[in-house]
């Protein structure tokens, strides 16, 4: 594995979106973190689909979920029991269902787009502020991408760099390793250094 | 074998000229079709580029050349962007245009759609409405099993705040349902899964492992439904683990065991895609 290799390939990562994101934009981490993470478990080599002069709407998860399986989820996750610990004490079902739409996703259904999204409220902890910020932060990154939207090159160019980084070993660094390398790369102006081919 | 090739070689001639003609309205649906495709292997942001891309070209050809389907497309990109008055306003134009013969998917499509935005919108009893019509009349598949899902979700919303009686009878009929779309269609992932989640409700465990399990053997639409399905199964395992008497458990337990090491769980809690 290399690391450096990785870490260029995830800087043309942070230069592609750059071009197309409002500069050092927040929106690069969640989207290069999520590129990777399906880029790891090659789910890229999709064909176009059989086209599908029908179309229709997908059918969903069922959101709506019995009190004992909200109080499972809150209970069966180490920091989250933590953070609410008192309403489980209590048995406050009220609080703990009005914090499950926006947490189930992260850290039941695992969401690396959201988990990335949320990362620093994760990382300190702050269950309650994505709560809050949920359905605000989610709906603007759906605006910010709009202009993403308009280049059909740039989701493929984006995907060759999840896929290079992949072959280069992405997949043997630890999560958060990735998601810090990817935070210092849009924190500081991207160095780009030539890429080293995955036979190197 | 002639004549029988004639009129297939028409109809695709016919097809490959219409998909000529209607550059916007085709390449709205690759780029629908495309955001379907990433959401379902749970790629949001790619999946919103392709649903905004789906969205232009939807409105190029609506103004160009106004059709139900087109206004249907433009609706459905709307929905999954969570633009719902949007959406409603197209639904309501393509049925204001009329769907041709033959266009018995597109219809539904906009149904499904329309009682879409209606949920979205706080309107839940003509949402209700739309959905069971298209649960038990429909036969186009993929709109049944989402409005079938749809359906579903809005019940056990409303049952939560019920009491206890009309709860019961609200879900037993919700199940009755579920098995009437098994009975036509017991090969689809989906209804087994709904069936579990509607067993979860109701408190029977044992049925809701089964069903999920069968849903999870047949496949599932999308990866988060997998998802779903899987901490599903992980709920059922936990709290029959405990209420089941001891022997019982752990045949239930070396049973388990053998269906997570078939799907590569890494141990009977822990699925492959949970972060370690």
């Amino acid at each position: 594995m290399s690391k450096k290799g990785v870490e260029a390939a995830l800087a043309r990562g942070v230069e592609i979106l750059n071009g197309f994101l409002p500069l050092k934009s927040w929106l690069c981490f969640p989207v290069l973190y999520s590129a990777c993470v399906w880029a790891v478990r090659r789910v890229f080599d999709y064909q176009e689909r059989i086209l599908a002069w029908q179309v229709w709407l997908d059918p969903e998860f069922v959101r709506t979920k019995p009190d004992e399986f909200v109080l499972h989820f809150f209970a069966g996750h180490e920091e989250l029991s933590k953070a609410y610990s008192d309403e489980l004490a209590r048995g406050d079902l009220r609080t703990l269902r009005a914090a499950f739409p926006a947490l189930y996703p992260i850290f039941g259904l695992e969401d690396s787009f959201l988990k990335a999204l949320f990362k620093t409220e994760i990382d300190a902890t702050d269950y309650r502020a994505i709560v809050v910020e949920f359905a605000a932060r989610t709906s603007q990154a759906r605006d910010a991408i709009r202009p993403a939207a308009s280049n059909p090159d740039f989701w493929k160019a984006l995907e060759l760099i999840g896929m290079e980084a992949a072959s280069l070993g992405l997949h043997l660094l630890k999560d958060e390793d990735v998601q810090n390398m990817i935070i210092g790369l849009v924190k500081k102006p991207a160095v780009l250094s030539p890429a080293i081919p995955p036979d190197a | 074998m002639k004549r029988r090739l004639f009129p297939a070689a028409s109809l695709v001639l016919v097809f490959i000229l219409s998909a000529a003609c209607l550059p916007h309205l085709r390449r709205a649906k690759q780029f629908y079709a495309s955001g379907q495709d990433q959401a379902r292997a749970f790629r949001t942001e790619a999946a919103v580029a392709s649903w905004m891309s789906a969205l232009d070209e939807a409105e190029r050809e609506c103004r160009r050349k106004p059709s139900a389907q087109a206004f249907t497309i433009k609706g459905l990109a709307e929905t999954n962007l969570g633009r719902w008055r949007d959406a409603e306003a197209s639904f309501l134009k393509a049925f204001s245009l009329g769907f041709a013969a033959g266009e018995a998917w597109a219809s539904d499509s906009a149904l499904a759609g329309l009682a879409s935005s209606f949920e979205q919108v706080g309107l839940e009893a003509p949402a209700l409405r739309v959905y069971s019509q298209l649960v038990d009349k429909s036969d186009f598949k993929p709109v049944l099993m989402t409005a079938a899902e749809r359906r579903t979700n809005l019940i056990l919303a409303r049952a939560v705040d019920t009491d206890p009686g009309e709860r019961a009878r609200s879900l037993a009929a919700l199940v009755k349902t579920l098995d009437r779309l098994l009975d036509r269609d017991f090969a689809c992932g989906l209804y087994h899964y709904l069936h579990a989640q509607v067993d979860g409700h109701i408190g029977d465990l044992r049925r809701s492992y089964e069903e999920a399990v069968i849903a999870r053997e047949l496949g599932l639409p999308s990866e988060k439904i997998s998802r779903d399905n899987d901490n599903q199964l992980i709920y059922c395992y936990d709290k029959l683990k405990e209420i089941l008497p001891e022997a019982e458990s752990k045949a239930f337990a070396a049973a388990h065991s053998g269906w997570t090491k078939k799907w590569g769980w890494r141990d009977a809690r822990t699925p492959a895609w949970k972060k370690e």
